[in-house]
């Protein structure tokens, strides 16, 4: 019943209710089929053979396959893998990371900081020294201003 | 006081802990019916039994089996089914 060139109807999996022609037998249970469905091997009990037989050598190509179901009017399936095509990858910037640090070395850095900062010269601005004398007593004071009045 | 919606049985309950350390009881949404076979009525596999909400969520094959009829008949169902329409076609 499932000699090669039966054809067939799958009736389990996602290929179910998609007819295929058998290629090859395997084994008592198993058969290599192709057609609408993928070339692949497969169980009798997932085919219902159909009446139509067609003449087909055992073990034949896809081509082969895809010629005999164009006459029938069916489509074969192709299962060749698409073409990979390359990309442009993507060049992601390098980040630059941080040095780091030991806990040890940033004390000392800090260290060093605050000495920097005791070390450095200070230096203090002289206070102004005002020229204006202040009057020692109150007569003084008077009789400069009755100095300052004369002048104006 | 519970909401008068929550007094019927139209939401599940479920016992929870509270951050606080309170025992409380929180209202939930049921579950829908388990999806069935459309000719047979068994329980279909493969397919979520979630609200509409979540299997809106999930990708197509998570859905449904890949084959056809897959979400409506069980796989038995499908292959008598596909049997006999291959008996029916003459190529």
């Amino acid at each position: 019943m499932f000699e090669p060139g039966r054809l067939c109807v799958k009736i389990a999996g996602r290929d179910a209710g998609k007819t295929c022609v058998i290629v090859k037998r395997v084994d008592d249970l198993i058969v290599l089929i192709d057609g609408e469905t993928r070339r692949r091997k497969c169980n009798i009990r997932h085919l219902e053979p159909l009446e139509k037989t067609v003449n087909l050598n055992e073990d034949a190509s896809h081509d082969e396959v895809k010629a005999v179901f164009e006459k029938l009017g069916l489509v074969a399936r192709d299962t060749k893998p698409k073409k990979v095509t390359e990309r442009a990858k993507k060049q992601h910037k390098k980040k630059v990371k941080p040095v780091k640090t030991s806990k040890v070395e940033k004390k000392k850095a800090v260290k060093k900081v605050a000495a920097k900062k005791t070390e450095a010269p200070v230096v203090e601005k002289a206070p102004k020294i005002e020229e204006k004398v202040e009057a020692k007593t109150s007569s003084d004071a008077a009789a400069a201003y009755v100095k300052d009045e004369a002048k104006k | 006081m519970v909401a008068g919606k929550f007094k019927s049985r139209t939401f599940r309950r479920v016992k929870i802990t509270t951050p606080g350390g309170e025992n409380k009881i929180s209202y939930r949404h049921r579950k829908p019916a388990t999806p069935k076979c459309g000719s047979c009525g068994a329980v279909l596999k493969g397919v979520p039994r979630a609200r509409k909400s979540e299997i809106v969520n999930m990708p197509k094959t998570a859905k449904r089996p890949e084959r056809p009829y897959g979400g409506v008949l069980c796989s038995k169902c499908m292959r008598a089914k596909i049997k006999d329409q291959a008996r029916q076609t003459k190529i």
